[in-house]
């Protein structure tokens, strides 16, 4: 398995994926973008002020915690959790947001676009945005706007404006689309802070490399705390950056295994579902090239998952690359899978996790049983579940108006 | 002469030969369906359309405005599939061997479809304009077989000088100038930044520069046409075909054309 750790090249290839598909207008913008980049990545300055940023804003480091009872459940592997939950805003999307933003005051951008499933992303863009002083707009699918409400009414507090998306299926495509024909539009004042390792070049380094802090604290706390690297670790993936973040470091470590866990919504045989990785083709979408939800004649098909973090058709070109690689390991996991774990983590740990991390949890019902209690997995606790505590009630049969 | 002129580059040649500027129109196919859109097609030429720009309908189309999105999801909604469109050009060419005819879309469905795509030129096809790839890319490098097809390109606002180079290297038939920073069908043309623009891709190329995105009224054609080899009409066509679905009666849109083609000429 050589040199994972070098990609992209200069096109933004990973492998066969990744790229940059988009309009000739963006085209510029690009550039521009991988040129200042290219630049402060190594600039003791910038990297400097990221460094405060994340401990004193974001609250980093953020802990690597034992989950006893969890362990005691399965009697396997030993689990240990990566607190992202515990971040600023809930979530692991700060990472990225922290550090897009000094790039867009860098490039002298005075207005801040951004796309989300979830909200957690539109949240973290906002807050940084707030923070600077710039004017953001957040755009969000209608089905999203409705199913994560909370996050939607947090957006507008911290002063940005929220765009209901209606075209196509409401969803994180089609707020990305729109994202994209803003930015487009608005190219020269405009920075698009994308959510995840998707995109064209050089979104998903840039991303995946502020993301990258997780597994690099990862590295140095466990080998505080039990004196190795883990044996696996597994995180969800939607786009794919918290995985990414905390998989990349460990490229190289061959003996640590890397499983990204999808959503298999209804189930991989139903169709409606969200695991490009485990039941896709490659395609282009979005500016990059990677597994794609798709049908034969390269139409985008629709996507279902509880989880509207997760409930996206594409996936990162790295994630793509990796898979072929046999480098990482992607399975999936159903709804039904995924709302057990969620009440049984809560109830077991005191710890709520979002839906999306609810999927890497649900995950140790087929993962656990292969490791022995002197193994440890870690799963990336991409964040909180506190924005689902509506979508989990209807589920349950409940109403909390 | 080793090899025959295609039929883009003849219509090209024709125009050049008659001083005259091109009247290109967009539509989508299979919106509001296919046989509509053959009669619509033959409608066009009919009233002054020199080249036929075939949309091919994606789920996912972002360089497009709200109009040409919509027109999209309902040719989808048709089950409109570039299968189907390669027929579709096959059966206008029992009728019509002399306007050219360019599929423009998006990389994915072409992808899908790539080893149909050397086929369809013998169906009648002659141009692909693909615009979410970067424009200096030869398609082939993904599989894409487009033998005998014309590559159309387009060049932005934004595109910068060396990349403008590398562009018209790879093009062929002719450059589509996009005249605005925006999606198809928004409205900040600027005519000044365009007639710059075009004066320095002709320096660099001796392919035609056709503008485009943003066009709507007669002015905005004349403008353009002064400063272009040809115009082409997009969102403004799409959206009254939309208004005419019902009653399938196209006259009012042909009107329109021919009152383009002769402002412009
Ligand atoms: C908590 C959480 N985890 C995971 C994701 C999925 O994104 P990614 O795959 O990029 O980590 C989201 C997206 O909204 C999220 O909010």
């Amino acid at each position: 398995m050589d040199n994972l750790t070098n990609l992209p090249n200069a096109d933004g290839f990973f492998g066969d994926y990744g790229g940059k598909f988009v309009p000739e207008t963006l085209m510029y913008a690009l550039k521009e973008l991988d040129e200042t980049y290219s630049k402060l990545k190594n600039d003791p300055k910038f990297i400097e002020e990221i460094d405060q940023d994340l401990v004193h804003f974001v609250g980093r480091p953020s802990p690597l915690y034992f989950a006893k009872r969890l362990t005691d459940h399965y009697s396997g592997p030993q689990i240990w959790l990566k607190r992202e939950d515990l971040n600023h805003t809930g979530a692991h999307k700060i990472n990225n947001t922290v550090g897009q933003i000094l790039l867009a005051k860098a490039m002298g951008k005075k207005r801040i676009i951004a796309e989300t499933g979830a909200g957690q992303h539109g949240v973290a863009t906002a807050t940084v945005a707030a923070r600077l002083g710039l004017e953001c707009h957040i755009y969000m699918g209608a089905a999203d706007v409705e199913r994560q409400s909370l996050n939607v009414y947090r957006i507008k507090l911290l002063g940005a404006k929220v765009h209901a998306v209606d075209s196509g299926t409401a969803t994180l495509k089609d707020a990305l689309n729109e994202a994209m024909r803003d930015w487009v539009t608005n190219i020269e004042d405009t920075y698009y802070i994308i959510g995840s390792v998707t995109g064209p070049h050089p979104y998903p380094m840039i991303v995946r490399d502020f993301n990258a802090i997780v597994g690099r604290e990862l590295k140095v706390q466990s080998m505080e705390l039990f004196s190795q690297y883990p044996d696996a670790i597994l995180a969800c993936v939607g786009g794919g950056s918290n995985a990414m973040g905390i998989f990349y470091p460990f490229l190289e470590e061959s003996n640590v295994q890397l499983i990204g866990v999808e959503a298999a919504g209804s189930g991989l045989m139903s169709g409606k579902h969200a695991a490009p990785l485990n039941d896709g083709e490659p395609g282009i979408l979005h500016g990059a090239k990677s597994y794609l939800m798709q049908d034969k004649n390269g139409q985008v098909v629709d996507t279902h998952s509880i989880s509207a973090g997760l409930d996206y058709p594409g996936v990162g070109p790295e994630h793509s690359n990796l898979k072929d690689s046999g480098r990482a390991d992607y399975i999936a996991v159903d709804d039904n899978e995924v709302l057990e774990s969620f009440h049984m983590v809560t109830k077991l740990e005191g710890i709520m996790p979002a839906l999306e991390t609810a999927h890497a949890f649900a995950a140790l019902e087929q993962v656990a049983k292969n490791f022995s209690s002197s193994q440890h997995i870690v799963i990336n606790v991409s964040g909180r579940g506190d924005k689902d505590i509506n979508t989990v009630a209807t589920m349950d049969g409940m109403s909390l108006d | 002469m080793e090899c025959l002129l295609t039929r883009l580059d003849e219509k090209i040649l024709s125009l050049k030969k008659r001083s005259k500027k091109a009247l290109v129109a967009y539509l989508v196919a299979g919106d509001p369906d296919l046989d509509s859109t053959i009669e619509l097609m033959h409608g066009f030429v009919d009233s002054g359309v020199d080249i036929i720009e075939l949309g091919v309908p994606f789920t996912d189309p972002i360089a497009e405005g709200p109009v040409i999105q919509a027109a999209h999801d309902r040719a989808l909604k048709n089950n409109t599939s570039l299968g189907k469109i390669f027929s579709l050009v096959k059966k206008f060419r029992e009728k019509n061997h002399d306007t050219p005819v360019i599929l423009m879309g998006y990389m994915n469905t072409f992808l899908a479809n790539a080893k149909a795509l050397k086929e369809s030129y013998f169906l009648g096809t002659d141009a692909v304009l693909i615009v979410d790839i970067p424009g200096e890319s030869n398609l082939e490098d993904f599989g894409i077989n487009k033998e005998n097809l014309a590559s159309i390109s387009l060049i932005a606002p934004t595109t910068s000088k060396d990349r403008i180079a590398k562009i018209c290297d790879s093009s062929s038939g002719f450059i589509y100038y996009v005249t605005l920073r925006g999606v198809t069908g928004s409205s900040h043309l600027d005519i000044n930044e365009a007639e710059k623009n075009i004066d320095y891709i002709s320096s660099q190329t001796s392919l035609p520069i056709f503008a485009g995105f943003g066009i709507k009224t007669t002015d905005d054609a004349v403008n353009l046409s002064k400063i272009s080899d040809g115009i082409v009409i997009g969102s403004s066509l799409v959206q009254m075909i939309h208004e005419q679905s019902e009653s399938r009666e196209y006259k009012k849109i042909y009107d329109y054309l021919i009152e383009m083609s002769e402002a412009i000429s």
